[in-house]
């Protein structure tokens, strides 16, 4: 009997999955610009990216589209899920996902791309293969730009519209200048997850960290999968370490991390990028520990309102009212929404969706958006520096008395840098 | 479990046709011709020509379920002489880095790279599991399980032939049709070879072993030898599948080890029934296009996976290909008893 | 000295994961892949019962489980009992339902940072300068009490011991009078249970997320595979080698090659002595 029913069920359910299979996809309608979503659906960063590329892409809609030649034509985005956010997934699955998002919906061009960095060098060859437009805003490893020079011609195709490592960690170095020069700290235990972008990251840092004269307690980078960093906090607190360097984007290390790090009652200040500790909500979910910690939000945008830059008050007022909640993550979400303008100013630029006509507008970019002005350098990058109205900006903030207060560059500051009081000697 | 009477019995006879199919009548028409061949040819004229009907992506579709065919194909010859795997992810991820590796570095065509890693991989996985080749049942089946975990963090750890960024831009097959129709072909020649083999000497020493091994030792015959015979056959299959794929999307990096390569095998084997190569084989036919057409449901299409392949699997236990197997053979009829 | 205690908190920490999985694996012989996925679920439930339902903190963690028992025990009737005997078949459907379990969750939004289970006490104590908050001290606690009360409930009650006969001869333990049935899914709903008590103690350590399903899993498989299947002791001491293995390597050596050692020691224990540390050495089962 059981078995009877169990036919039943598994008829009804291939039955309903097959329909969905014969229903061609609309790529066959000349009317809308499609634009390709391949990304880790399931995080943060691919979620509220994708929110925000939707935000962007009503907005254009909403003027009438993208002029494309003589004729304006609305946006339609199309998603696949690469779950390579998730540590099962396989790279070739995830290249399967955004070969047939390529093959069946015909994007003209697609954004954010996948997330994982082992993703995205392979995803280089597949674009190039295909010809379509690449505009990530997610991945920050520095082995792009490495591989986009071993063959500029082929992988023009490919642009990254975010920041990378080098940046990033470009930006905490003020920081950690601010910290010395205010406070005399000089003692620091690097903690970086054990993927290329991040252990770029914190490879900067050191090198500027030991031209500055600070003291290098400990350099212990953990693999990716961690879920106890004991070990290293231990170090960190014998060694007398003042500062925690820590970079992590996995969120189930980042989230045990700062738990760990409030738990153990680690005399240090946490620097750097840690997302969990980092997002709005910290305060409630973490706890009151988060208070004094620094990180960097790449790029300006992405989850603080700042100020003295308006652009980006307006974008997180638009999400929110639009979404209900915040940006979660403090990276990247400004990106995507940027990317989306980018692109629809090279297609008017360019008058038509032809690859190679859109890959020689876009290299011309010039565009003032929510992080900053954006340009392309020869690698296909957006420049970053510390001028909103020359490159784009990014800026670091430290959490004073439950608000994220931006300290680092000078001009986007709304405070100081405060001491915690437990460090006060 | 509640009592019940039986009323009703099923009675299972052999058709007509198979009972003269059975002997030397076989070619007595083509009626019986046709019944024998048909199953034997269907496949393989389907996997020969759907390649020239459909375009792009479900091309990728088929060389991907031929390639997951081949680890299930590897699991069932395993399976057949006792050994039950659970680590099918090791053998492809082994032949995909000597592929990768020696097309990175010394930038040897798909040529060279596919038989080296062949029978590298072979030799690999037989020296690395034949210490554990004493072990029974469950036992073996954890070693197999925890070693490509074990490669993969090594991979990851230590950083060599590509860390967690792995080895991009290897060279490509010289064209799409040689690789639909060598993957075809490798599966296809495979499925055939091993169905062959488990029936001729070599493999009836196999399936003792898998019976009985301490008959088989008794009879003085090596049967570690032979089981480790069987691990480089199985690993050399598996590495086919893994330098194959590495070529195609060029590109390898330590997901090659992840353990979806292990379980979609075994999914398929399950489903398509263990213990005839062809069951396996008819499991990854429908397993991995199902998983693909899945794709546009999106968020759903794990979970709706899954639960096709849990009812599948209560439902019919012994595997589809039992079951499409007695059905062609076999009438049934409900019969009153006594 | 900081080694000694964070390796104790390690070694429970594991011992915990693997202690449902043990009851039903190890002891009762029946195989439930969907162990990590339940530990997590029931880590979500009680989330939703806090935050959803506002109800008070102990209820929450009681009613989630409870509801991990009542979980276990349908995946008994509704898979296992369909395919039992079928060892394959038996791996296959409940990893799949382990894994359409935390997909589900992944699909309804269970991810990001604000699933995460409050502390039961904040602050901490010192012992001897190292910082050890309330929170480990009670994993610690609530690890000994489980293990020991699984080692008295497996050894000395009768459902325990119906549980062992069981797995040791199926036929036999009928004979007797075990209905195998109603045994084994009693064995899977405490398994189950377990797995929730595990969680609602672990989890305010870190965030929640659907990855930790896997990672449970496999942790829960190599402490019962190298403490030997039907043993309790062997989950115990198991735990102890392979979480002050983890710990002394990241102190001694570098954290990078903390994850390697459970699989190291898999493996290991598996070549020289695969029915675990503590299992019974059956020669003529275990090789050839």
């Amino acid at each position: 009997m059981g078995k009877k029913i169990c036919l039943v069920l598994l008829t009804m359910l291939i039955g309903i999955s097959c329909p969905v299979v014969l229903i061609p996809a609309s790529s066959h309608s000349a009317e809308p610009v499609i634009i390709g979503v391949p990304t880790s659906v399931y995080t943060p960063f691919g979620r509220d990216g994708l929110k925000a590329v939707n935000m962007a892409v009503e907005e254009i809609n909403a003027k009438g589209g993208v002029l494309v030649g003589k004729e304006k034509r609305p946006f339609k985005v199309v998603v696949t899920d690469t779950r390579d956010g998730e540590p099962t997934t396989p790279v070739h699955d995830a290249l399967m996902a955004y070969e047939k998002l390529i093959l069946e919906q015909k994007p003209h061009a697609t954004l954010i791309a996948p997330f994982r960095s082992e993703t995205i060098i392979a995803s280089m060859d597949l674009v190039a293969k295909y010809k379509v437009p690449q505009l990530q805003t997610i991945a920050q490893t520095p082995q792009f730009q490495v591989k986009f020079r071993t063959d500029p011609e082929k992988y023009k195709y490919l642009f990254r519209v975010t920041t990378d490592a080098a940046i990033d960690a470009g930006y905490i170095s003020g920081a950690l200048d601010a910290l010395k020069a205010d406070f005399g700290l000089n003692q620091v235990y690097f903690i970086p997850q054990d993927t290329l972008w991040a252990l770029g990251f914190i490879g900067v840092l050191r090198k500027y960290c030991e031209k500055t004269g600070w003291q290098e307690v400990g350099y212990e980078p953990y693999a990716a999968g961690a879920t106890d960093f004991s070990p290293g906090l231990t170090k960190a607190k014998e060694g007398k370490a003042q500062v925690i360097a820590m970079v992590w984007d996995v969120p189930l290390g980042a989230g045990i991390f700062s738990k760990q790090w409030a738990a153990m009652k680690v005399p240090a200040l946490v620097v750097g990028f840690v997302p969990p500790m980092a997002a709005p909500d910290a305060w409630k979910n973490i706890g009151k520990d988060v208070e004094y910690s620094i990180h960097v939000e790449f790029p300006v945008g992405a989850s603080v309102p700042l100020k003295k830059l308006p652009k980006t008050v307006e974008f997180l007022d638009k999400f929110q009212k639009k979404y209900g909640k915040a940006p979660e993550a403090a990276a990247v979400n400004s990106s995507a929404y940027d990317s989306v303008y980018i692109l629809a100013a090279a297609i008017e630029r360019a008058g038509s969706l032809d690859p190679d006509k859109l890959v020689t507008a876009l290299e011309q970019t010039d565009y003032r958006g929510v992080s900053g002005r954006l340009r392309f350098n020869k690698d296909h990058i957006v420049v970053f520096g510390s001028n909103p109205e020359e490159t784009g900006v990014c800026v670091v903030f430290q959490w004073q008395k439950g608000k994220r207060v931006p300290i680092y560059p000078a001009f986007l500051a709304e405070g100081k840098v405060a001491l915690p009081p437990w460090m006060k000697k | 479990m509640a009592e019940v009477e039986a009323r009703y019995r099923k009675k299972r006879l052999d058709r007509g046709i198979k009972a003269r199919a059975d002997t030397i009548f076989a070619i007595a028409s083509y009626r019986e011709i046709l019944y024998l061949l048909l199953p034997r040819a269907l496949p393989v004229i389907l996997l020969l020509v759907l390649p020239l009907l459909f375009k792009g992506y479900w091309n990728k579709v088929i060389i991907y379920s031929c390639m997951i065919g081949l680890l299930a194909l590897s699991w069932d010859f395993l399976a057949s002489c006792g050994l039950f795997s659970l680590g099918q992810s090791l053998f492809f991820g082994l032949g995909a880095y000597v592929a990768g590796t020696l097309s990175y570095y010394f930038h040897w065509s798909p040529i060279f790279t596919i038989p080296i890693a062949v029978l590298g991989g072979g030799l690999l996985s037989a020296g690395l599991l034949s210490p554990v080749l004493r072990l029974r049942g469950v036992y073996f089946a954890m070693v197999t399980l925890m070693m490509p975990l074990l490669f993969m963090k090594m991979i990851e750890t230590t950083g060599l032939v590509g860390g967690s960024h792995g080895l991009s831009s290897l060279a490509p097959f010289p064209n799409e049709w040689v690789a639909i129709y060598l993957a075809v072909g490798a599966f296809l020649v495979c499925l055939f070879v091993f169905r062959r083999a488990i029936n001729e000497d070599y493999g009836l020493v196999l399936k003792a072993i898998r019976d009985d091994d301490r008959a088989v030792m008794s009879a003085a015959i090596n049967i570690y030898w032979r089981k480790t015979q069987a691990l480089f056959v199985a690993g050399a299959v598996g590495a086919f599948a893994g330098a194959f794929m590495t070529h195609h999307y060029q590109f390898v990096g330590m997901s090659v080890f992840a353990l979806d390569y292990s379980i979609l095998p075994l999914a398929a084997s399950a489903l398509g029934g263990p213990g005839t190569f062809a069951g396996p084989a008819l499991g990854s036919m429908i397993l991995v296009p199902l998983s693909e057409a899945l794709r546009a449901l999106g968020g759903l299409r794990i979970a709706l996976y899954c639960f096709i392949l849990i009812l599948s699997v209560i439902a019919l236990p012994e595997g589809i290909f039992h079951y499409i197997e007695r059905k062609y053979h076999q009438f049934e009829r409900l019969v009153r008893v006594g | 000295m900081s080694l000694l205690i964070y390796g104790t908190i390690s070694s429970i920490v594991l011992a915990l994961y693997a202690a449902g999985f043990s009851l039903t694996y190890g002891i009762s012989g029946l195989a439930n892949f969907a162990h990590g996925a339940l530990y997590i679920l029931s880590g979500f439930i009680a989330w939703s019962f806090l935050n959803q339902v506002e109800l008070p903190y102990f209820l929450s963690a009681l009613l989630s489980i409870i509801i991990s028992g009542l979980i276990g025990f349908g995946i008994y009737w509704g898979l296992l009992l369909r395919v039992r005997g079928i060892p394959l078949a038996e791996l296959v459907v409940t990893f799949a339902a382990g894994v359409a379990i935390l997909e589900l969750l992944m699909w309804k939004g269970f991810y990001g940072i604000q699933y995460s289970l409050p502390l039961f006490l904040e602050g901490g104590v010192e012992i001897k300068g190292v910082a050890v908050d309330y929170q480990r001290l009670f994993v610690i606690g609530t690890g000994v009490v489980l293990v020991g009360l699984l080692w008295l409930f497996v050894h000395h009650t009768k459902i325990g011991l119906a549980f062992r006969g069981m797995a040791q001869n199926e036929r036999t333990a009928l004979s007797v009078g075990i209905e195998s049935d109603w045994i084994g899914s009693l064995s899977l709903a405490f398994g189950s249970a377990l797995a929730g008590v595990a969680a609602i103690v672990i989890l305010p350590m870190g965030l929640m997320e659907s990855a930790i399903g896997y990672e449970v899993l496999i942790y829960a498989l190599a402490v019962a595979i190298v403490g030997g299947l039907e043993s309790t002791s062997g989950v115990i001491v198991a735990s102890f080698i392979l979480g002050f293995g983890q710990v002394a390597t990241a102190k001694f050596l570098s954290a990078k090659w903390m994850i390697i050692v459970p699989l190291v020691a898999i493996i290991f224990v598996l070549v020289i002595r695969p029915s675990g540390l503590f299992g019974k050495f059956k020669e003529l089962e275990e090789r050839i």
